[in-house]
């Protein structure tokens, strides 16, 4: 495909993309760091079902030979210290990579300045990428799966986690229900006076009704 | 039937779609949804304007010519086009700020947000960087390629996330 086709592509997967964290409540930071105090789960629902969609979507294309998978190497060092340091920004910007363009369009403007500290942030990793990997290295595994670990294809580890996944959401959702996660006006907060001033919509939608959405 | 003007989906409507994307990624582009590799490419042709020498740096000379990362600026691109769209179908555009920080945090105004933000997206890429990939990358993509690299960086991400948003009040 080229270069012109790609970036259609692209930006026509990235609308359906921010779509979906916008209508799922995902890019709200109230949702977002209230699933990291345990608060909410909308995030989890969300990411694990993807994560399940993804096992079975690459067990079949993989399974039949039509695509290569492409795993990331387990370095560990700066796998696990990269990791912590991710989400440790993650609380305090209150979005991931993605999320933060998804902030920016629904109308957050702080976000455009997590943008830019992602940059910077990315711009220093790519100056001192010989320091910093240096520094963490603990040891290269190289791009293993549990494909690599255990003796069985992929294919079939991929449905057998995904079964897995699929059991540990539905259980989720038996335990707390989606729409009694999204809080007032689906912002991961509960009443309060603080949330009916930071939302514009709060003259038509009064405080504290949960909206139903998808009905 | 969901529709484009419904204020929420269900979380499992959406992970379904997000998951799906995986197809057109892998047959079409040849590769896996990801996000934090954009602001690579984003980072080298900003401070190419400035520092001409970036393109010869081999980790920025990577993301300013792979076809495959054009593809992923569009992607994220989309996405906040696609959030926008969203939000003004259903009537539900944010105000600048979230009322969230101020009940975690007590911060109100938007400059304070915007420095918290600021280091916070710069933490964020940071480590995602260091990690070779984010919540997407490493998450969604990473978990279900299997690769125990991936699995090992989630649960970092969520140990780190869960340590600093213990910080925050609970509201």
């Amino acid at each position: 495909m080229d270069i012109l086709g790609l970036i259609v592509l692209g930006a026509v997967m990235g609308l359906i993309f921010g779509t979906a964290l916008e209508k799922s409540r995902v890019l709200e930071p109230g949702i977002l760091v209230g699933q990291f105090q345990f608060r909410t789960h909308i995030m989890l629902k969300m990411f694990l079902t993807a994560t399940a969609t993804g096992l079975v979507v690459l067990a079949m294309l993989n399974g039949v030979g039509w695509v290569d998978l492409g795993p990331k190497a387990m370095a560990v060092g700066p796998v696990l210290i990269g990791g912590l340091i991710l989400g440790a920004g993650i609380a305090i910007a209150g979005a991931c990579p993605g999320t933060a363009l998804a902030q920016a369009g629904a109308g957050y403007r702080d976000a455009l300045f997590v943008i830019a500290g992602g940059i910077l942030g990315a711009l220093t990793y790519g100056y001192f990428k010989a320091d910093i990997d240096g520094l963490l290295d603990l040891g290269d595994h190289g791009r293993i799966t549990l494909a690599d670990l255990l003796p069985m294809p992929f294919w079939a580890l991929a449905l057998g986690l995904a079964a897995l996944l699929v059991l540990a959401i539905a259980a989720l959702e038996r335990w707390r229900p989606w729409r009694s996660e999204l809080g007032t006006d689906g912002t991961g907060l509960w009443g309060g006076p603080d949330a009916e001033r930071g939302d514009r919509r709060q003259a038509r939608t009064p405080s504290g009704t949960p909206i139903h959405g998808a009905e | 039937m969901p529709a484009f003007t419904d204020r929420v989906w269900s979380p499992y409507l959406a992970g379904i779609l997000i998951g799906l994307l995986q197809i057109p990624a892998f047959l079409l582009v040849d590769t896996a949804l990801g996000a934090s590799s954009s602001f690579v490419t984003a980072a080298g042709y900003l401070a190419s304007t400035i520092d001409g020498g970036i393109a010869q740096i081999d980790y920025f000379a990577r993301y300013m010519t792979s076809q495959k990362y054009f593809w992923q600026s569009a992607l994220v691109l989309g996405i906040a086009a696609g959030a926008f769209l969203s939000a003004r179908a259903s009537g539900s555009l944010r105000p600048s700020v979230s009322p969230a920080w101020r009940r975690m945090t007590g911060i109100r105004s938007l400059p304070a947000r915007a420095v918290m933000g600021f280091a916070g997206g710069f933490l964020m890429l940071l480590g995602a960087r260091i990690a070779g990939g984010c919540t997407s990358g490493h998450g969604i993509s990473g978990m279900a390629q299997l690769a125990v690299g991936s699995f090992l960086a989630v649960a970092a991400m969520f140990a780190g996330g869960i340590l600093v948003a213990s910080l925050f009040r609970r509201v």
